[in-house]
């Protein structure tokens, strides 16, 4: 057992809801979001997010819109479909759940 | 000059250099693949293609840079991840590794000389030191190493890129190899950049590349010459100190010097050099110049082997300074040897033989050592004897020793050429000579020889055994025989010099031969004649004055 794979298991868990959550605050596009990830060290590299976010928009909880860049080709602007919004509160209300129980059971021992 | 091949990212031209390009595609392709089962794969890597462009575009404008380069697709590997970080349900499976073809390249990055031997080796997946150590063996029993690894360096390519090298080893290319890769050159402390920062940029740096690449060249192809002079002459060099080593420090009886049998060994070396501080001198000179080539083969085993040795510079540096002081006690050592040569002296000692037939013989020594210096009892046995046979006026015959020695002044020579012994008996009619003489140890060897000559009235018979092969010297004869025809026969002495007396009668091969001695005979006569007439001469001359 690999504590590296562990570590990744659990970023993975929350990403998902990490990235609703960064979109709840604005719209973002994807090196934005990959910003907050990695100054949070949730990812190492970018190459996860692409599949990711890519997923999330397809089933219906994320945006997007085309907006021009000044360098470079233009960028794809995510924003939470209110699909999306709905499924943030929820999983919100399940990290804050989860984030208490991990406390009381971690710190009780 | 590299050459540069264009792409399009999400609709935006990119020029990239060719080794660059090669890694790029190979890692888009990578990531093509891993996502191509995935739902949506295609906008996926659109968005990833994009985003690629993003970083080259920031990186160029950032660098003012028109060409993409290895070290901008490093950032993207890096910054993007490997493919296997693009599955979105990344299953931690290794991807199957297939055996791909391998193929011949050189190996730039382990090189000794052109990293021919590192590329066989990664071909066949052996060690590199088996494939180095073949080739020393080729190159210094038959010399084919030399050439073979020639042809082989010009034939076989250079692997370049990351893909070449993976081929090289016959590892699959794909991107999860190439990212270790980078990061095997990482740890050796490549640092990427400064692998491909020599892509030209403009004129100038075109030039200067070429100008260093050309010289580069020169300077390898010097480099192997050198390389392959030095290591024969560290070798023979070698060879011969260890020789000189074991003669004078005479370890268990090596015979190392032979130099057409003159010299032997412990002999030689004592018996020239003595045993004070001449000897100490070469002996701890030979010691310090062995040091050298044994530190250089040192080093070029640890480099063989691949092990860095940490005071190589240390150790090449005493390694000089104890070669020029072992060179300058010898130097000292043989200068000093070289001064006792400078005067010559001989010594007359005249043995009387009685009778007027002999028979001659040498004892033949058991143990010769052809020529020179064999040391028992504190004497130095010297090989060096040249016997003739001479007419006398004298009534009895006589035997002549005539020794030679010489010495740093006259005195000293002559002194040397007093001291000598050699053995003479006469029972009856058999005269014994011995082969050898023999000076004291501590008279050393100064060039002493002995000529000893058989002076005989006219008259005298005298048979010459074989065994006295070994000292008989260009003895004059009426029939002109060589010395060793001579052997075996009885010689009388007459005015004309010795004549045999029982050779076979000598058969004339043409008019010519017969012309010529005859010839030769007459002058003789003349000789004879004339010598006659001056003695007369004389006698007339002391009968007025009386």
């Amino acid at each position: 057992m690999k504590i590296e794979n562990t570590k990744a298991q659990m970023r993975k868990g929350v990403l998902e809801y990490c990235i609703l959550g960064i979109l709840s605050n604005g719209d973002a596009y994807a090196s934005d979001i990959i910003e907050h990830l990695k100054n949070a060290e949730l990812i190492v590299v970018e190459g996860t997010l692409y599949p990711l976010l890519t997923r999330l928009k397809n089933t219906g909880l994320l945006e997007y819109r085309w907006e021009e860049s000044t360098s470079g080709p233009p960028r794809k602007y995510y924003s939470l479909s209110t699909e999306g919004k709905a499924f943030q509160k929820e999983l919100k209300s399940t990290w804050d759940a989860l984030q208490k129980a991990v406390e009381h059971i971690t710190t009780s021992n | 000059m590299n050459k540069t091949i264009n792409i399009n990212l999400s609709g935006i031209i990119y020029h990239l250099d060719e080794g660059a390009y090669e890694n790029f595609n190979l890692y888009l392709n990578a990531i093509k693949d891993r996502l191509s089962h995935e739902e949506g794969g295609a906008e996926i890597v659109a968005d990833i293609e994009s985003r690629i462009a993003e970083i080259f575009s920031m990186r160029l404008s950032e660098g003012k840079r028109q060409v993409v380069t290895q070290e901008d697709v490093d950032f993207i590997i890096s910054t993007l991840g490997r493919p296997e970080d693009f599955a979105e349900a990344a299953e931690e499976t290794e991807t199957t590794q297939t055996e791909t073809k391998r193929r011949f390249f050189r190996n730039p990055d382990e090189t000794v000389i052109g990293g021919v031997c590192s590329g066989i080796a990664a071909y066949f997946n052996i060690d590199v030191v088996w494939i180095r150590v073949l080739f020393l063996v080729l190159l210094f029993f038959t010399g084919i190493g030399f050439i073979t690894y020639i042809i082989l360096w010009a034939a076989i390519p250079e692997a370049k890129t990351t893909a070449q090298k993976l081929q090289m080893r016959g590892e699959p290319v794909n991107l999860g190899n190439i990212e270790k890769k980078f990061k095997e050159f990482e740890a050796q402390g490549k640092a990427f950049g400064k692998k491909f920062k020599n892509t030209p940029k403009g004129f100038f740096d075109f030039i200067t590349n070429t100008i260093g690449a050309i010289l580069g060249f020169i300077l390898k192809f010097f480099g192997i010459v050198l390389a392959i002079v030095g290591s024969v002459i560290a070798f023979t060099l070698i060879v011969a100190l260890i020789g000189v080593f074991g003669s004078t420090w005479n370890l268990g009886g090596f015979d190392f010097i032979d130099i057409n049998g003159y010299i032997y060994g412990m002999d030689g070396a004592q018996a020239l050099f003595g045993s004070g501080w001449r000897l100490m001198s070469l002996r701890v000179g030979t010691l310090l110049t062995l040091l050298m080539p044994l530190f250089a083969l040192v080093v070029f085993l640890a480099k063989l082997f691949g092990k860095s040795i940490s005071n190589a510079r240390l150790l090449s540096f005493s390694g000089i300074a104890s070669f020029i002081i072992g060179l300058i006690l010898i130097f000292i050592s043989v200068g000093s040897l070289a001064t006792d040569f400078k005067e010559r002296s001989t010594e007359v000692e005249k043995i009387t033989i009685q009778g007027n037939s002999l028979v001659l013989e040498a004892d033949i020594l058991e143990e010769s050592t052809g020529f020179l210096f064999d040391i028992d009892d504190d004497q130095l046995r010297v090989e060096n004897v040249r016997f003739n046979i001479e007419r006398t006026n004298d009534s009895t015959a006589h035997l002549e020793l005539k020794h030679s020695a010489s010495g740093r002044n006259h005195a000293e020579a002559r002194q040397r050429a007093q001291r000598f012994d050699f053995k003479t008996e006469q029972t009856g009619e058999t005269l014994r000579l011995s082969e050898y003489f023999s000076v004291p140890e501590d008279a050393l060897y100064r060039g002493q020889d002995l000529k000893v000559t058989l002076r005989l009235p006219v008259g005298t018979t005298v048979f010459l055994d074989p065994s006295l092969e070994n000292i008989i010297y260009d003895l004059e004869n009426v029939q002109n025989l060589w010395d060793g025809d001579m052997l075996g026969h009885t010689w009388i002495m007459t005015e004309r010099g010795l004549d045999c007396a029982d050779c076979p009668v000598i058969e004339y091969y043409s008019a010519e031969d017969l012309e010529e001695t005859i010839e030769e005979e007459l002058e003789a006569m003349d000789d004879e004649i004339d010598r006659k007439i001056e003695e007369l001469e004389l006698e007339i001359k002391r009968l007025k004055d009386r």
